[in-house]
């Protein structure tokens, strides 16, 4: 249930320490960490949040207290423990959509980079076109045309999120291509598949990761927004993108309702763009050294 | 590219499960297979997809976007009823994003690395880890809510009440110019930093331009030019932020009729809007294209040598 961006970022983070110690690494910590504590808080809560369904008449719109931390929504339930509950399908739905971009993307964009000539062109286009239609215009189609739960939610963003991972991922493998070490690989007489598997998908790797926590941050913004029109998660499943629609839905009586919600989202996604932003940043000092 | 992006849309909402016929009957009429089967007819579903698809395609060149299914209205009629509001909302936003924009990049860029700098850096980051509909309930949070200075959902049309009109369009074009505004503002302190570095503007700084003069008719306007693409894009996000933006809102716009067709499953609607929005986009990013080759005659000499 971790999320794939933080998993694969973890890994690349060591690998940078060791090549270059720079300012704003401890940005990536705390990023990693943050994000670290959000997934973990999700996993754990339910051990020791109360039942996010259980209703309190007595207790509707209650403020924050030691009972119930976040306070309680218009039926009494504790917010807390509905934020959890509703963290674990968001940043469910996060991951599964980001694995299916990131595969989807990689077959693509290495299919269009190694085949060059007419299918490279025929993909690229594809993708050109995939992106002129807005990305939530574009969720809608594809929620009107299938229907939506939350396993073919995670599907429905993962997919849309493809062609932009499958440019990123062509033009990545394109440079590599042109690297001298191809090159060498290419002269020792190393196969089709070794080249791919051992030589350049290694050296995409933080490119690829930058691209998944963009994709992650990405996914959360669209299913969320899917969620608030009432068109993503259906219930009685609630993610954070239905918990802010329901607490939008009484912000006349309870602000908590809206903020918490908006906070998660906001914290989530934030913290996501930090870290594809440090990666980036590294990407760009391998390039300037290699 | 706009046709490309047509069938793909077309292909998606035909061939996948869900009778729009059946929906608008209701669950009960579903017991009458031929009235469905008659219904289904008129409407033309029963031809082939490619057919289905020409024909939609053929008579939206001649202004017909075909019949919703759902309604009784000609789509044409809805979507005409509709387009105002959204035009009116990105137009409005567009313009308080480059007012946020511009002036805080070019002062940036003058004052590099200062605490101001970095405050609106950070601040940009902030603004692009928040959704647009998420920025836009926290707007409504604290300016309806809260302080009650503005009202927090609805529109009125422009020509009823200008007063209120532009009352109830600023939240909402607030919110999708806050999103848009730091997109803007990292692309063009970037290039700003690039000219203000470079040979001609140390040139006129030497010749004794006045200060003022330099940053605004030398460095700004040449860096604004590579800038213009990147509006393009901002257009097209802004667009796509304007669905959800007039379903927060309350907008009756292009975006919440979108929503409404995807509710009752009516495709006819749904596929035509998504397409005018797809225009509407492709056609700003034409013209942004055009406009900046106008702008800058060296974009037309470097297509005639390449």
């Amino acid at each position: 249930m971790a999320s794939p961006a933080s998993l694969s970022l973890a890994g690349r983070f060591g690998g940078r320490r060791r090549r270059v110690p720079r300012h704003g690494s401890g940005t990536t910590i705390v990023a990693i960490a943050v994000l670290a504590a959000i997934v973990l808080l999700c996993l754990i809560g339910p051990l020791f949040a109360k039942d996010p369904g259980v209703l309190d008449n007595a207790n509707r719109f209650a403020g924050p207290s030691a009972s119930s931390w976040f306070g309680t929504d218009q039926l009494g339930r504790d917010l807390f423990a509905r934020m959890v509950a509703g963290g674990r399908i968001s940043l469910g739905i996060a991951a599964g959509a980001t694995v299916v971009s990131m595969l989807l993307g990689a077959l693509w964009g290495f299919t269009a980079a190694l085949a060059r000539g007419f299918l490279d062109e025929l993909l690229m286009r594809l993708a050109d076109v995939t992106m002129a239609i807005p990305q939530l215009l574009f969720a809608l189609v594809f929620v009107a045309a299938f229907g939506a739960n939350t396993a073919g939610l995670a599907l429905i963003v993962g997919v849309l999120l493809t062609p932009v991972t499958a440019r990123m991922i062509r033009s990545a493998v394109l440079t590599e291509l042109q690297s001298d070490y191809t090159q060498a690989a290419v002269a020792y007489g190393a196969s089709r598949w070794r080249l791919v598997l051992r030589e350049i998908l290694p050296n995409v790797s933080a490119p690829l990761g930058v691209q998944a926590s963009i994709n992650a941050a990405n996914a959360i913004i669209l299913e969320a927004a899917l969620s608030f029109v009432g068109l993503g998660v259906q219930p009685p499943d609630a993610s954070w993108g239905t918990l802010l629609q329901q607490g939008y839905q009484k912000i006349y009586q309870s602000t908590s309702g809206v903020i918490i919600p908006a906070l998660a989202i906001f914290l989530t996604i934030w913290m996501l763009n930090l870290l594809a932003d440090q990666l980036g940043g590294t990407d760009d000092v391998r390039g300037r050294t290699g | 590219m706009l046709v490309a992006a047509s069938a793909l849309v077309f292909a998606i909402l035909r061939l996948l499960p869900g009778d729009p016929i059946i929906t608008r009957l209701g669950a009960t009429a579903g017991a009458n297979p031929e009235a469905i089967d008659q219904l289904r007819r008129e409407a033309g579903l029963d031809d082939p997809i490619l057919t289905q698809y020409l024909r939609w395609l053929g008579d939206i060149f001649t202004g017909d976007f075909g019949q919703s299914y759902f309604s009784q209205f000609s789509v044409t009629d809805l979507i005409s009823r509709r387009i105002g509001p959204t035009l009116e909302l990105t137009a409005i936003s567009i313009v308080f994003a480059l007012l946020i924009a511009v002036p805080l990049a070019v002062f940036c860029s003058l004052r590099r690395g200062s605490w101001f700098d970095r405050a609106v850096t950070t601040g940009s980051t902030v603004g692009l880890a928040l959704p647009q509909f998420v920025l836009g309930i926290l707007l409504i949070l604290i300016f309806a809510v809260e302080l009650q200075w503005l009202p927090a959902r609805g529109y009125i049309p422009f020509n009823e009440d200008p007063g209120e009109n532009v009352r109830r369009m600023i939240l909402p074009s607030l919110t999708l110019a806050i999103a848009a505004a730091p997109l803007i503002l990292r692309y063009l302190r970037a290039s700003m930093i690039e000219v203000l570095d470079s040979s001609y503007i140390r040139t006129a700084e030497g010749k004794g331009v006045p200060h003022r003069r330099v940053v605004i008719a030398h460095a700004l306007r040449n860096a604004l030019i590579p800038g213009l693409t990147m509006l393009g894009m901002v257009i097209g996000y802004t667009l796509g932020g304007v669905v959800i933006i007039e379903y927060v809102f309350g907008i009756p716009g292009l975006g919440s009729l979108a929503v409404e067709s995807v509710f009752k499953r009516d495709y006819a609607v749904l596929q035509s809007v998504v397409l005018l929005i797809c225009a509407l986009f492709i056609l700003t990013t034409l013209l942004v294209d055009v406009l900046s080759e106008f702008l800058d005659p060296r974009l037309r000499t470097g297509r005639a040598h390449g």
